[in-house]
C-alpha cells in the first residue's frame, strides 16, 4: 500500500466530525424550562427533521442554533465556530456563527420595502461585503433556482405566500451557509403553495445541503430526511434513522404523537 | 363684523408678519426638535440602561410639562442662571424640547410596530444590530411614524400661539396687540384665527393624502 492509499483509507475510517454540534443545551423561560439537555450532531450533507408536538421546543431549539434565542447553557458547534452559551458569548462570536446558518421562517419574514432582489442582495451586501452588481447577479442565480427569477423587480407583496417563501430561501442561500434552518417552512401556506415550497426544499437535499427542518409535514421527514428527532416537553424523547424512527417509533409518547398526526 | 372686512386691509400686513414669525418659530422647533426625537427613541430602546433611563428623563419632563411652563422656564426663568434667551430662541427653545419629547414617543411608537420577525430574519443573515436598524427597522418604522409626525407639527404650529406669554410678536400676539390699540378685539382675533385656518386645513388635508398613502 502506498502512503498516499493509506492516508486515504486513513481518513476514510476516521469518523468525521459533524458539521453540527449540539451538548447540553438549556434554555429556560422564567420557571418553564424550554430545553432540556439537548444533544445532537449533524453530519455533512445531512438533512435532519425534527417532529413533535406544539410546545415541545423545536422552533426554540432551532432559534437557538443561530442564536436568535439565547441559550442558558450548552455548546454548539457550527461548521469549526464553536460557542459556549455559559460564557456569554460576544457579538462577534455570534454574527460569525450566524453567516454559517441560513434561516427560514414560518411566516417568510420578507422586507416588504424592498424589492425581491434587494431582498436578497442586502445581507451579501452588508454581511459579505459584495458589491451591488455581484450581489445581484449573485441573487438573479438564486431566484433563478428557485423559479422566480421573473419576480425580481417586483415587491414581496405581489407575491403568493409560495413564492415568497421561496424568495426566503433564496435569501438564506445567498450567504453560502453551511447548514440551512427552516422553522415550519410550510405551516402558514396552503398545502399546494407548501408544495412548490417542499419541492426546492427537495431539490436543496439532493444538492447536498446540511438541512434542520422543524416540520409538521409528515411526508417530508419520512422521504426526504435522513434522521428524525421526535421532541416531547423540551427533551429528545426519539431519534434515529428516519424510516425507523417515522414506522417503529418505541416510546409510547413518540408512538402517541405519531398516530396523531396521521390519523388526523 | 363689519369692521373685519373694513379693516382686513390695514390689519393684514401686521398680522402678516406674525404669521411669518409662528411658522418660523414652528420650522426651527420641528428643524431642531425631530432629529432629537429620533436620537431620543433611540435611546428609550437601547439596551444600555443608563441611556435608556437619561433618555426617558428628558421624554417624560418635556411630555410632563406644559408647553407654556416650558416657555416662561426658558425666557423668564433660565437668566437667573447667566442663560439670557431672546423671545425667539426661547421659543425654539423650549418648543423644540417639546417637539423632541412627542416626537420620540410617535417614532419609537412606529419603530416598535415593525415586526420582529423583520430584525429576526435580518440577524439571521449575519447582520449587525446596527444594520438591522438602518436598513430593515427604520425605513418601516418612519413610514409609520411620518402621518402621526405631520399631524404633530401642525400642533406644533398651533401651539406658538402661547409664545405671546413671553412677548413674541408672533401672530396671536400681534392680534392682541390690534385689539389692544383698537379696542376691536373680536374682529382682530377673528382674522388671526381664519390665517391659522389657512394654513392648518390644507396642511390637515396633507396629513390626510399622506396617511391614505402610507396605509395602501
Amino acid at each position: 500500500m502506498s502512503g498516499e492509499q493509506a492516508l486515504s483509507t486513513l481518513s476514510e475510517n476516521m469518523p468525521k466530525q459533524p458539521l453540527v454540534h449540539v451538548s447540553e443545551l438549556k434554555k429556560s423561560f422564567g420557571s418553564l424550562t424550554v430545553l432540556d439537555r439537548i444533544d445532537f450532531d449533524v453530519a455533512q450533507g445531512e438533512v435532519l427533521a425534527i417532529i413533535g408536538p406544539s410546545g415541545s421546543g423545536k422552533s426554540t431549539l432551532l432559534r437557538c442554533i443561530n442564536f436568535l434565542e439565547t441559550p442558558d447553557e450548552g455548546r454548539i458547534r457550527l461548521a469549526g465556530v464553536e460557542i459556549d452559551a455559559g460564557r456569554h458569548p460576544g457579538q462577534k462570536q455570534v454574527l460569525q456563527l450566524r453567516r454559517l446558518a441560513g434561516m427560514v421562517f414560518q411566516s417568510f419574514n420578507l422586507f416588504p420595502h424592498m424589492t425581491v432582489l434587494e431582498n436578497v442582495s442586502l445581507a451579501q451586501k452588508r454581511v459579505l461585503t459584495r458589491s451591488q452588481s455581484e450581489a445581484d447577479a449573485r441573487s438573479m442565480e438564486l431566484l433563478d433556482r428557485v423559479g422566480l427569477s421573473d419576480k425580481a423587480r417586483e415587491y414581496p407583496y405581489r407575491c403568493s405566500g409560495g413564492q415568497q417563501q421561496r424568495i426566503a430561501i433564496a435569501r438564506a442561500l445567498a450567504l453560502n451557509p453551511k447548514v440551512m434552518l427552516f422553522d415550519e417552512p410550510t405551516s402558514a401556506l396552503d398545502p399546494e403553495l407548501g408544495l412548490e415550497v417542499l419541492s426546492v426544499m427537495r431539490e436543496l437535499a439532493q444538492d447536498g445541503m446540511t438541512m434542520i427542518v422543524v416540520t409538521h409535514e409528515m411526508h417530508f421527514a419520512e422521504s426526504v430526511s435522513d434522521h428524525v428527532m421526535i421532541m416531547a416537553d423540551g427533551r429528545i424523547i426519539e431519534y434515529g434513522p428516519s424510516a425507523e424512527i417515522m414506522r417503529n417509533p418505541q416510546s409510547a409518547r413518540a408512538q402517541r404523537f405519531l398516530h396523531a398526526v396521521r390519523d388526523r | 363684523m363689519n369692521v373685519l372686512f373694513e379693516q382686513a386691509g390695514n390689519w393684514l400686513p401686521h398680522l402678516w408678519n406674525g404669521l411669518k414669525l409662528s411658522l418660523g418659530v414652528t420650522v426651527a422647533s420641528l428643524l431642531i426638535g425631530l432629529p432629537l426625537g429620533f436620537l431620543l427613541s433611540l435611546g428609550v430602546i437601547s439596551r444600555s440602561r443608563a441611556v435608556r433611563y437619561g433618555a426617558l428623563a428628558v421624554v417624560e419632563i418635556g411630555r410632563g410639562a406644559p408647553s407654556l411652563v416650558l416657555l416662561q422656564f426658558a425666557y423668564f426663568g433660565l437668566p437667573s442662571t447667566g442663560l439670557v434667551f431672546s423671545s425667539f430662541a426661547a421659543s425654539v427653545a423650549a418648543l423644540s424640547w417639546s417637539t423632541a419629547a412627542y416626537s420620540s414617543e410617535i417614532i419609537r411608537a412606529g419603530l416598535q410596530s415593525v415586526p420582529a420577525g423583520q430584525s429576526e430574519a435580518a440577524l439571521a443573515t449575519g447582520m449587525t444590530r446596527l444594520d438591522t436598524m438602518r436598513f430593515v427597522v427604520l425605513p418601516q418604522g418612519l413610514r409609520i411614524a411620518i402621518p402621526a409626525l405631520l399631524g404633530f407639527a401642525i400642533l406644533i404650529f398651533q401651539t406658538t400661539s402661547l409664545c405671546f406669554a413671553i412677548a413674541l410678536p408672533e401672530l396671536t400676539s400681534r392680534a392682541y396687540e390690534i385689539g389692544t390699540n383698537t379696542f376691536q378685539y373680536l374682529p382682530a382675533l377673528t382674522l388671526a384665527g381664519l390665517l391659522y385656518l389657512a394654513v392648518c386645513v390644507p396642511a390637515t388635508l396633507i396629513v390626510s393624502w399622506v396617511e391614505a398613502r402610507a396605509a395602501s
